[in-house]
């Protein structure tokens, strides 16, 4: 019986599937016998959709009809114009076309539909464009889909067939993006140890440049500003790409355009020839800029390029020979041979698909389980569906009373057999299968009653594919809930290995009234900083008074689960125990609308900020701060330039200096984090001394060495002046320290007495009042519970001021 | 995570001497009877008492260990014998931290 796992590429230029049987990889071939299909749609009058090669011829003659690059638009609510048939289409409605021609690929070639796929997305897609490319795949009819990562993809399929250990780089140059994984293969075992990346960077500056140098040479006079010369320029544009894939074989390729362009009203005919020489000129600086992103992602681990052992090339624009040299001189290691650039990533998401899908319940595609007999007995059995252990765990556990007593574990080629194993008290039992290398391994369970009879056993077979293991992908960025008072709770801290699902209970600070409108609004937020206002908003729980029957008062609890899947998909639950409700209505932020007029009021605002650091670096006298303002007004201006594009109409220009002058908020961010610096070691020196001081007298003896341990971290993080790991090492330490101080028999009394002081600015001035008098009361009689609970309903009573909740995302939880 | 009460070792019941492949095999097993609900799989041995576990913590627990740097970290951490000390009495409450820098 053989079991078919699906993966899909979903790129930006081209998107392919693959076929993993267990034992050998199949990238699948679309109607007109290629590999990949370009991800273009074109939608005709009668609204008949078309993708793939035959799209694309129209992209050029009929781009009224015709769209590519969407994938750069998942996530937004920017509808395509299909003219003819009168339609819009949104960006996830074209990507799933692309996969339902895909999945009708497979199902010529294999004789089934697959219901169950991964699907790959770039390593920086943020939380909405995740959640839109599984919307897309639902779309295509895939009823299970998991997301896969695509440096991480890459990596399973390059390490399928390489076992040496060592370090490497998975270089992805893709057609608008770059991205960098850092791997370390030890004992078999593959482990993402970092990444980094460009989000504009890719084969289209190479184009771009290739424009503006026929546009200089041949004195064409094309502003990207000018929508009139939009048109132009798109057509130049392809030809220049044409060009430069030509260039990758041969020394010289003409530029050609089948009809004269048109500029201001004139005809122009473009005929030129450009040589390998002038585009691998004119391509350089982009090249090295990915492979700075390369040396800086070693510098971050504290390695150098010597301790390379593989790069690997994926990607289009990997195909170009100069780049290829460049890399070898710089890294000092040549592109690893025999992995083919363009279909790695998909291989990859087709060997993901065995590893995460295998241990479900066989799809389509695995040939029909022989119909249970009635005497059957169900077991539950959990197995690796692939990994890298010769000897695996195999468990199972028996749903069926009475259990078999003994159970034993075979495998298909008479190659193993485990010994008869009885079956605990829980009904469950335990084995470590052998595997043979490289191979799937098809496993026979039997079992006998305590006379020794034969019991049927359902289901009765496993198959484990002995192959590569990738450690759970780390979480790119931190993601929590932000509270009214400004923080954040983290729920998942970067690094944090996917999939993840975790609970907090949080309180509201304000009445939630019926009614129309959103009542309760609990904000989600990725970013690697302690306050709200610092980290990108991500999405909301809302809860809508009209699901309310009464009113929730100012306290009430609040249990939000967040759940992350391996590929980053994002879903959050709120459950309200007072009214007994879930709600799952998580509000996805959509990606914002990159209109001119948004982008140039952050590159403004941008501006500003940067212009208010400049001012504190000279102040301050901080040289290096000084240079770092300049780099990142540098960075501006590019965008500056992007936010001109898209006032000449093109969509694509806006999204992508959307991206950077996200990232360059980053940056920004960072650096006024540098800023508050002062600040940050004067509350990590605060809370050193705090905890210090009440370790001393009320820690345990290991309380006190982990302590010592969290402060010389957070010494070397003072020292090193990274605030984020600062950040993190004083709330480790303060966790510590109040540890030790609720061990003091005063600990609750004080904190009362804090509270107490603040009551004049309770929500609820009487109740507060008769708290304090219940408080006062129980300090009175030595009950420490009663002091406690007093300060915690005191607690909750107490408002954060408006200020901070607008710095909160509006946040209505604490 | 807490280098002694959740420390990766005990999380997934494994010494420092283990290899790369034992941890993996171990968090499988281990996520493997947390699915099927069996009892032994739900706490975990640790210096501060039994101590509650969940798959998120056996991930978190493997990835710890799969990290040779902060393996290390963890590794003379993992020697103090396992469920040899009472639970601390009186444990903190949750919340404190929050709640301390709330008031800060
Ligand atoms: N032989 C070649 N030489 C140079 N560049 C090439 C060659 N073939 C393709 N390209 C370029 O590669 C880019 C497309 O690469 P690729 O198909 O890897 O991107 P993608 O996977 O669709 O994008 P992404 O990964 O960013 O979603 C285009 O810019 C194209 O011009
Ligand atoms: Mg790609």
């Amino acid at each position: 019986m053989t079991r078919h796992f699906v993966g899909f590429d979903l790129g930006t230029t081209n998107s392919a599937a693959a076929v993993f049987d267990g034992e050998q990889v199949t990238v699948v071939r679309n109607r007109q016998g290629g590999v990949l299909t370009p991800s273009v749609v074109r939608i005709n009058a009668k609204g008949v959709a078309t993708v793939g090669a035959r799209a694309r011829g129209f992209l050029d003659s009929d781009p009224a009809n015709t769209h590519g690059g969407f994938k750069r638009l998942m996530g937004t609510r920017k509808g395509l114009r299909f003219a003819a048939a009168g339609v819009e289409r949104l960006p996830e409605e074209l990507a799933a076309e692309v996969l339902r021609s895909l999945r009708g690929d497979v199902a010529d070639q294999f004789g089934f539909a697959p219901t169950h796929a991964v699907v790959t997305v770039p390593a920086l897609f943020e939380v909405p464009q995740s959640h839109a490319t599984v919307k897309a795949a639902k779309l295509a009819g895939l009823e299970h889909v998991e997301l896969l990562q695509e440096p991480v993809a890459s990596a399973l399929a390059a390490g399928w067939d390489r076992t040496e250990a060592g370090w490497w780089l998975v270089y992805d140059l893709g057609g608008g993006t770059f991205d960098v994984t850092l791997l370390e293969s030890r004992e078999g075992l593959l482990r993402v140890v970092g990444h980094d990346g460009d989000n504009f960077l890719g084969g289209r500056d190479v184009d771009a440049a290739l424009v503006d140098w026929i546009v200089r040479d041949q004195g064409l006079g094309l502003r990207r500003e000018d929508a009139a010369h939009a048109e132009a320029l798109r057509r130049l544009t392809a030809a220049a790409e044409e060009a430069k894939i030509e260039l990758s074989r041969a020394n010289e390729a003409a530029i050609a355009l089948p009809a004269a362009l048109l500029v201001d009203g004139d005809a122009i005919e473009v005929d030129c020839v450009l040589d390998r020489g002038t585009a691998e000129r004119l391509a350089l600086p982009l090249i090295d800029r990915s492979i700075d992103r390369c040396l800086a992602l070693l510098r971050a681990h504290g390695l150098d390029a010597s301790a390379l052992r593989h790069v690997v090339l994926v990607g289009g624009p990997t195909a170009m020979p100069a780049l290829r040299a460049r890399i070898a001189e710089r890294l000092g290691v040549d592109p690893a041979e025999g992995l083919d650039p363009m279909t790695l990533v998909v291989r990859g998401a087709a060997l993901h698909a065995c590893a995460a899908l295998g241990s479900a319940s066989p799809g389509p595609g695995a040939s029909p389980a022989p119909s249970p007999s009635a005497a059957a007995r169900n077991v539950l059995l959990k197995f690796p569906a692939m990994t890298t252990d010769p000897t695996p765990p195999v468990l199972g556990r028996c749903l069926a009373k009475p259990a078999p007593a003994e159970v034993r574990l075979e495998r298909v080629d008479g190659g193993f057999t485990s010994d008869w194993t009885p079956v605990d008290a829980e009904g469950a039992f335990f084995f470590l299968a052998e595997l043979q290398p490289r191979r799937a391994n098809t496993f026979r369970l039997e079992g006998r009653d305590r006379d020794g009879r034969a019991v049927t056993l359902e289901p009765s077979t496993a198959t484990i594919v002995h192959g590569v293991t990738i450690g759970d992908p780390p979480l790119a960025r931190t993601i929590g809930v932000a509270l009214a008072s400004g923080g954040v709770r983290v729920y998942f801290e970067r690094g944090a290995p996917l999939p993840a699902r975790r609970t907090f209970v949080h309180h509201t600070v304000e009445a939630a009234l019926p009614g129309a409108g959103v009542a309760l609004r609990i904000p989600v937020v990725q970013g690697d900083f302690d306050e709200a206002h610092l980290c990108r908003l991500v999405g909301a729980i809302e809860i809508d008074g009209g699901a309310l029957d009464r009113t929730l008062p100012s306290g009430t609890p609040v249990e939000v689960t967040l759940s992350l899947d391996r590929g980053g998909n994002l879903s959050a639950q709120a459950y309200v125990p007072a009214i007994d409700e879930a709600f799952e209505s998580v509000a996805h932020l959509l990606v914002p609308e990159a209109t001119p007029e948004v982008l140039e009021k952050a590159v403004a605002e941008l501006h500003e900020r940067l212009e208010a650091l400049r001012r504190d670096a000279f102040r301050l006298q901080l040289p290096s701060m000084v240079a770092d303002v300049d780099r990142a007004e540098a960075e501006l201006a590019r965008c500056r330039a992007g936010t001109t594009a898209t006032r000449g109409g093109d969509e694509d220009a806006g999204q992508k200096a959307r991206r950077d002058l996200l990232e360059l908020e980053a940056a920004v961010t960072a650096l006024e984090a540098a800023r508050r610096w002062p600040e940050l070691e004067g509350d990590a020196r605060e809370a050193m001394v705090w905890a210090t001081s009440w370790m001393s007298s009320h820690g345990t003896p290991a309380e006190s060495r982990l302590l010592e341990d969290a402060v010389a971290q957070l010494e070397q993080a003072l020292a090193q002046r990274n605030p984020r790991l600062l950040q993190l090492q004083s709330r480790h330490v303060r966790r510590l320290g109040s540890a030790a101080f609720h061990r003091w028999p005063g600990a609750w009394g004080s904190m009362f007495e804090y509270a107490a002081s603040r009551v004049h600015e309770a929500t609820d001035l009487r109740r507060a009042a008769e708290v304090v008098a219940q408080g006062r009361a129980a300090q009175g009689r030595g009950d420490r519970d009663g002091v406690r609970a007093a300060t915690e309903q005191l607690w909750e009573m107490l408002p954060s001021d408006v200020r901070t909740r607008a710095r909160s995302h509006r946040s209505d939880v604490r | 995570m807490d280098p002694l009460a959740d420390n990766p070792f005990f999380v997934l019941d494994l010494t420092p001497a283990c290899t790369a492949i034992e941890v993996e095999r171990q968090a499988a097993k281990l996520l493997a009877m947390l699915e099927l609900g069996l009892a032994a799989a739900g706490t975990h041995a640790s210096p501060l008492g039994r101590r509650p576990r969940t798959p998120e913590k056996v991930r978190e627990a493997a990835a710890a260990l799969r990290d040779p740097a902060r393996r290390a970290a963890f590794e003379p951490w993992a020697t103090a014998p396992a469920g040899a000390a009472p639970s601390a009495p009186g444990a903190p409450w949750p919340e404190a931290f929050a709640a301390l820098t709330w008031w800060r």
